[in-house]
């Protein structure tokens, strides 16, 4: 089975803003647990990268996972997480190719 | 269970089968301009892929997914005189994995020779819905993609269940439409879009006529939406080699 690449792209939606700097980091620490149980089941990150730059969104995290349904796991958790309430969102999975 | 958002009136959780079952999505563009890039043996490549796909479990044609005695051969959306790209279709895979290979084993055969291609991938949430009547001669489809925008994710919970039931209105203005609605798919994980909705629809007209009941409850207010009208079609056809 092929490794998938999943490369997550993301940026505050405008009530992020309102919260409290304490509901951020509360909100931050479960997104973080969330990214460490993927690393527990398998997954690996290259990490997190400014690119607002040059680009509509402002970070892009590039992950790979054994499988592809990992990804699909891995983002599960985080929506349960409510990341996707307080964060504006593009994904993309890919397949390892033969060398 | 994997779905983002509770069952309604109109929309029951997909079976749970123990593993998810995927769907395909594809937006593609001819681009064989020139002789030489395809031709018939990559068409009958492709058509082999599907072959095997089918035989692993694949549905391949959009009345399939409503009725699991009928014909399996794969059939797309004839979109080209209303839309920049030329097909679009869905397909449902036993897995996400069987998915992602799927669409890399029929650009390989010559469909990314044919096409420029925007592949999607998703999870099916809902279960198939028929429209009053039940009727299974529709010759067109209506695919709509959609997300929830800022104001739906600053929604309160509550609101959200108020606005899935208004929503509800509209859909059962669908199934008054004669529209068959093959469930709901999941693309969040792997694409902008959050949703995808797959409908079998008696005639163009009738998507614009459904999507105004669907304003009138202010689905809107909450979504942003791209629609895909097109009419139902053998693949065979649809890519067809020009030269």
């Amino acid at each position: 089975m092929s490794n998938s690449i999943w490369i997550h792209y993301s940026r505050p939606r405008p009530h992020w803003y309102l919260l409290t700097e304490a509901e951020q980091a509360d909100l931050q620490e479960r997104w973080a647990a969330v990214r460490e149980s993927a690393k527990a089941a398998g997954g690996s990150t290259q990490g997190r990268f400014h690119i607002r730059g040059q680009h509509d969104f402002q970070e892009v995290e590039i992950w790979t996972f054994p499988q592809t349904t990992d990804a699909f796991n891995h983002w599960s958790k985080l929506v349960a997480a409510r990341y996707n309430e307080f964060f504006a969102f593009s994904n993309n999975i890919g397949l390892e190719l033969p060398v | 269970m994997t779905n983002l958002t509770g069952d309604t009136d109109v929309f029951s959780s997909a079976t749970d089968t123990g593993s998810l079952k995927a769907s395909v999505m594809f937006l593609a563009y001819r681009q064989d301009e020139l002789p030489g890039v395809y031709s018939e043996a990559h068409r009958q490549a492709i058509l082999a892929v599907l072959g095997d796909l089918a035989e692993e479990g694949w549905t391949l044609a959009l009345r399939r997914v409503f009725d699991l005695s009928a014909d399996n051969n794969p059939v797309g959306l004839d979109t080209g005189f209303t839309h920049e790209h030329d097909i679009a279709g869905v397909f449902e895979a036993p897995n996400l994995e069987a998915a992602i290979e799927g669409t890399v084993r029929l650009e390989r055969a010559g469909w990314a020779r044919l096409f420029r291609t925007e592949w999607l991938m998703g999870v099916k949430e809902f279960a198939p819905v028929m429209g009053d009547g039940a009727i299974t001669d529709h010759g067109w489809a209506f695919l709509a993609l959609w997300e929830w925008n800022d104001q739906w994710c600053e929604a309160t919970p509550v609101e959200r269940t108020e606005y899935d039931f208004e929503c509800d209105i509209a859909f059962k203005g669908d199934l008054a439409h004669k529209v068959n609605i093959a469930g709901r798919h999941r693309m969040d994980w792997s694409h902008q879009w959050h949703h995808l909705g797959a409908w079998e629809i008696g005639h163009p007209d009738i998507a614009d006529s459904a999507i105004r009941g669907h304003e009138d409850v202010a689905d809107f207010k909450f979504t942003t939406s791209r629609h895909i009208v097109g009419r139902l079609t053998p693949l065979a056809e649809l890519i067809a080699p020009r030269y």
